[in-house]
């Protein structure tokens, strides 16, 4: 069964690298089939990618989550399905050429961890940490989105008038709401993670904060969302600086899950 | 509001510079990680222990004020608002976000932005139609402060005043919980293993009695299993199993009598009553044990395949040795004395304690979340519509926090709606 997942695993690899080639073709070459077709190579990279975590949920007899490979591939997925919401729902298949590059990143590093399945020891066994994580993938795909959107946001100003892209990316209020959308299903979801993780440490540790820097970062990353959204609410700072304030965020919510298991020391560096 | 945001800038890069740097330790320690000049620093801003100085307390009580001032000084115009939002005269003299003209029916429209309930009237003799929802949503930012204070409050009393105490020992010791006035006794401790020598669970069975008191009564007592990720309550403190290690049992001859015996946790000693000031300690212990060349001795599993001590030997506080051991060699001889060790096991290391904010703080955590729910996933929406002269309608719509994108699911109703009609 693992090889099947392996097998499957570089499949979506190649589709999601297929499917950034064709969205970068869509909008070099301004041909509206080719975007579609990109999104039809993206949604077959998730439906195999579903495949494949849940091959490896049964094989390991668990929630394929816990370690740096399987949190790696499940954020990967969280992004892709995500995304793939925001371009179908909102008519925005631009938003695959700047998504696509971000997750081929995140796969890639996925491909680059260990693929080895371990028993669990006794900490990490806890429904709870399957809340823990699949709360956190919800979470980073949906600021993933808002990092791209802020990304779009800050690009658009800068573009040159062109018929195409002004037909395909939205109107800066627009972007703005749709970053606002998807930061918001962002902060919901990391504050069921935050939640759900302090449950966990609790029942685990006898602690449910201890300042551990894994910990710390996904306050930080909290603040900086609300900062953003309390930026929006006050005239004059909607837009750019609520832009700037999405992008920071990811960067936050990238180093709280690379940055502190490999510069900082803390109880969740095991992982 | 200006103050709440720089309130936060300034909380999020207090926590990203503690968090690079290592919490809790000495000024020594600084010393040498960084330098003397840089350790002062850091000590004298109480950035060793930024969490819990005076300034990061400080930050916190003034969100903490800033919230309760926000909370109170919104809690009228909020409700209302509330009132507003759903009264036809308001929206009518209110702004609206979009408009549409000469409408032939304005009944889908509602329909398809999901807005059935309407209200009919007549003002200024043209008939009015309006409707809206979600607004229980503008309580959302509201009750999510809310949250956000009890939470902290919770947090902070149960740093005032929690207690926790740690008790350790092998299956059958009875120790005191700390000066709680509790007792613990441990009734069993297993390490289970998976076929593949790697621990699955560690679970001890344990009671918690009150210290008697005088009388010789058996006291009453509460007992649970506990075991990693599964904490148990007894008489409201929170057991967990919380880290464990290895015992084994000191034996001392002399001249082939027993003379003294004592189950030790590895690090504990016996001093040889006989002889004060020789003391013999079980340092550590390997169940499989192997001498890695040029990194020392470690263990290959948590199976007993292969036992192994290592022990110290001290006089007056002075090591005098420090060796392996394995049954196989004999006793170890000191002076006239025959030392040996048995019954390796492990004991566990119990955490016991108190907390009676947690609580307050879940609940805080959980109205933060309902918060958010309704500030983002309702937002209040009101539509009307007013009878014009030529027998059309004009549509209204408004929705503060819909913005772009209420729009556009106003238009796209109102445009599917003019399809194939008049306008
Ligand atoms: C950790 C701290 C805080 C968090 C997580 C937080 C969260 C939020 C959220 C989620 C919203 C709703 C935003 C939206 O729906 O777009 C909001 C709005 C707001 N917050 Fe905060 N907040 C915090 C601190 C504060 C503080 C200290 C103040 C004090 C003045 C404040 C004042 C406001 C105001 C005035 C609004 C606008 C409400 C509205 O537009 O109806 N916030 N906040």
């Amino acid at each position: 069964m693992i090889q099947v997942e392996n097998v499957l695993f570089y499949g979506v690899l190649l589709l999601y690298f297929g499917a950034m080639i064709l969205y970068f073709v869509f909008v070099a070459a301004k041909k509206e089939g080719v975007g579609k077709l990109a999104q039809g190579v993206q949604l077959l990279g998730l439906v195999l990618h579903t495949g494949a975590i849940v091959l490896r949920g049964i094989a390991s007899g668990r929630l394929p989550m816990t370690n740096q490979y399987e949190f790696a591939t499940a954020f990967a997925w969280g992004l892709c399905l995500v995304s793939l919401i925001f371009i179908r729902r909102f008519r925005f298949p631009l938003l695959g050429a700047f998504a696509a590059p971000v997750i081929f990143l995140i796969i890639g590093y996925a491909a680059m961890q260990s693929k080895e399945i371990h028993e669990l020891m006794p900490a990490l066994q806890s429904n709870w940490l399957g809340f823990h994580v699949s709360t956190a993938i919800i979470a980073y795909g949906a600021f993933g989105v808002s990092f791209v959107l802020g990304i779009i946001f800050l690009m658009r100003d800068r573009m040159k008038e062109s018929g195409f892209l002004d037909q395909h990316i939205p109107s800066r209020e627009k972007l703005d709401m749709l970053s606002y959308r998807s930061v918001s299903l962002g902060l919901l979801f990391l504050t069921l993670t935050i939640l759900t993780g302090a449950i966990w440490a609790e029942r685990a540790w006898g602690s449910y904060w201890s300042w551990d820097p894994k910990e710390t970062w996904s306050l930080v990353t909290w603040l900086v969302y609300a900062i953003y959204l309390h930026l929006r609410i006050r005239k004059g700072w909607q837009g750019k600086a609520a832009a700037v304030f999405a992008v920071a965020g990811f960067v936050c919510v990238i180093f709280t899950y690379i940055g502190v298991n490999t510069l900082l020391p803390g109880v969740h560096s095991y992982k | 509001m200006r103050f709440a945001i720089l309130l936060l800038v300034i909380l999020a890069a207090a926590c990203v510079v503690a968090s690079f740097i290592t919490q809790g330790q000495s000024y020594a320690w600084y010393a040498s990680a960084y330098s003397e000049r840089k350790a002062a620093l850091i000590v004298a801003l109480g950035l060793d222990d930024a969490f819990h100085s005076w300034w990061f307390i400080a930050l916190t009580a003034f969100l903490c004020g800033n919230l309760i001032f926000c909370n109170l000084i919104r809690l009228k115009p909020l409700l209302e608002r509330t009132r507003a939002e759903g009264d036809i005269g308001a929206a009518l003299a209110g702004p609206a976000d979009v408009t549409a003209e000469a409408v032939a029916d304005p009944l889908p429209v509602f329909n398809r932005l999901r807005l059935p309930q309407l209200q009919e009237r007549e003002i200024e003799s043209k008939k009015v139609l309006f409707a809206g929802k979600n607004r229980l949503g503008l309580w959302g930012p509201w009750v999510c402060h809310l949250g956000i204070l009890l939470l902290i409050l919770g947090f902070a009393l149960g740093q005032m005043t929690h207690r926790e105490w740690t008790v350790y020992g092998v299956k059958g010791d009875t120790k005191a919980v700390g000066d709680s006035g509790f007792f613990l006794t441990i009734d069993d401790f297993q390490v289970k293993l998976r076929p593949d020598d790697t621990v699955e669970q560690y679970v001890a069975d344990v009671s918690l009695f009150r210290a008697p008191q005088g009388s010789t009564a058996v006291p009453d007592s509460q007992s649970a299993t506990v075991s990693v990720n599964h904490p148990a309550r007894l008489y409201g403190m929170k057991v967990y199993q919380n880290s464990t290690g290895y015992a084994a049992r000191i034996s001392v001859e002399e001249a082939g009598t027993p003379l003294q015996t004592a189950v030790v946790c590895a690090g504990e000693g016996i001093e040889i009553a006989d002889a004060p000031g020789l003391v013999v300690y079980l340092n550590a212990f390997y169940p499989d044990f192997y001498l890695q060349p040029g990194v020392g001795p470690a263990t290959l599993s948590g199976v007993m395949r292969n036992p192994a001590y290592l022990y110290s030997i001290y006089y007056q506080e002075r090591m005098v040795g420090m060796n392996y051991w394995q049954p196989a060699e004999g006793p170890i001889t000191v002076n006239d004395y025959a030392i040996s060790f048995s019954e390796p096991q492990s004991y566990t290391l119990l955490q016991v304690k108190q907390d009676r904010f947690e609580e307050l703080a879940l609940a805080g955590g959980l109205i933060v979340m309902l918060g958010l729910l309704l500030a983002f996933y309702l937002q209040p929406v009101k539509v009307w519509a007013v009878a014009d002269e030529a027998g059309g309608w004009t549509l209204y719509g408004r929705s503060r926090k819909g913005g772009a994108l209420f729009k556009e699911a106003f238009s796209q109703a109102v445009d599917r709606d003019s399809k194939g009609e008049a306008k």
